[in-house]
């Protein structure tokens, strides 16, 4: 398969798009560990359900605000392994709310875990990377990184921020052979869209020129590819997979 | 324990590897950047070899403390001041300074580092047989 044997690391990786990464990896072939913060059942089951299948998945408990525990994990692959080919960095939160009445926590919150998280992953297998000369990165970035909502002035600068690093970190790893990419998903049907598509109704199908909701596995395949050989050329993008939402309305 | 002469061959492969050299271009007093052709990125690559050839940890910023340049009370126009100078030394005893004393212009700092500059950093961190 096309990822058989790699070593894959996904945060975030107990629901929604991560979820969805976690499970295409493991069926291309590779040896995933998910991290997931709270949802010890969700990651739990995932496990079970994919070993039940012959596929090599584990998870780790961490807060991807901490940059020692990140270390400590992909320390533990490495040891494990002996490489790290892939890293997914999907965790990530949303805390909505006009500016004006959005608080330091609710900002601080959103772009610790978003953005600093990925940071943290993205330094903590850099260097195995760059050792290796080979490695795959994908950051999960999102269409408000470029296209404003109201409400989501925090969700949408974590976003940015990380097509900023995934950029800059592309350029400053090229030439070691490390590929960093991101996917920026539209609306996609998962917990985390939930209230925003509730609130938004039937409307939000009218600014989709596909006119459905995504679905996790549709951007994880897209992850996916990104991973993998397929790809090998391709470095420091971001793909939308949005269903031509970005294209706008007209 | 390693010798001077294994610390030398150790030295040499990380450089090997991590820059994309020949063998024979690693010499004792090639500069990594000015002949061996190293960017600020590859620093933390050699030390990542370096690490796991020697068995060692090497803090960040301890081979090349790139934290000096930004740091105003150690540069002005370009140039490393005498506390910059003095900071330098402090923290690369296993660099000979001397020539670069005479005009320390930033840019140029990084064409002192030496392959034998390498070697005596490895030195301070393990024990050497004879």
């Amino acid at each position: 398969m096309q990822l058989d044997g790699r070593i894959a690391l996904v945060t975030g990786g107990s629901r929604g798009i991560g979820r969805a990464c976690v499970v295409e990896l493991a069926r291309r072939g590779a040896a995933v560990t998910l991290v997931y913060r709270s949802n010890r059942e969700a990651a739990e089951a995932l496990v079970t359900e994919l070993t039940a299948e012959g596929l090599a998945v584990e998870a780790a408990e961490a807060d991807v605000r901490d940059g020692q525990r990140a270390q400590q994990i992909v320390d533990r692959l490495v040891e494990k392994h002996d490489r790290l080919d892939i890293l997914v960095n999907s965790a990530g939160i949303v805390s909505d709310g006009l500016l004006g009445a959005m608080t330091t926590e609710q900002w601080t919150s959103v772009i610790e875990t978003n953005l600093t998280g990925t940071y943290h992953y993205c330094r903590a297998v850099a260097q195995q990377m760059m050792y290796q000369r080979s490695g795959s990165i994908v950051n999960l970035s999102s269409t408000a990184a470029e296209y404003a909502s109201r409400g989501q002035v925090n969700y949408a600068a974590s976003k940015g921020g990380i097509n900023g690093l995934t950029r800059g970190m592309a350029k400053e790893f090229a030439p070691r052979k490390v590929r960093i990419n991101a996917v920026a998903p539209g609306m996609i049907e998962t917990d985390m869209s939930e209230a925003i598509r509730n609130l938004a109704g039937e409307q939000i199908l009218k600014a989709i020129p596909m006119k459905r909701i995504g679905k996790p596995e549709e951007v994880a395949a897209v992850v996916a590819f990104l991973a993998g050989d397929e790809a090998s050329y391709v470095t420091g993008q971001i793909l939308l997979v949005d269903g031509g939402l970005s294209l706008g309305v007209y | 324990m390693p010798t001077k002469d294994e610390i030398f061959e150790k030295v040499q492969e990380a450089l090997v590897e991590a820059l994309g050299v020949d063998n024979d271009e690693v010499a004792p007093e090639a500069t990594l950047v000015g002949d061996l052709g190293a960017e600020s990125i590859d620093f933390l690559d050699i030390v990542f070899r370096l690490e796991k050839a020697f068995d060692i940890k090497i803090p960040r910023g301890e081979l090349f403390p790139e934290d000096v340049w930004t740091n105003a009370e150690y540069v002005q126009d370009g140039k490393v001041t005498e506390a910059g100078l003095e900071e330098l030394r402090r923290r690369m005893p296993f660099a000979n300074l001397d020539q670069f004393a005479k005009n320390p212009v930033v840019q140029e700092f990084g064409n002192l580092l030496t392959v034998a500059d390498m070697c005596r950093f490895v030195e301070t961190k393990v024990e050497v047989t004879d």
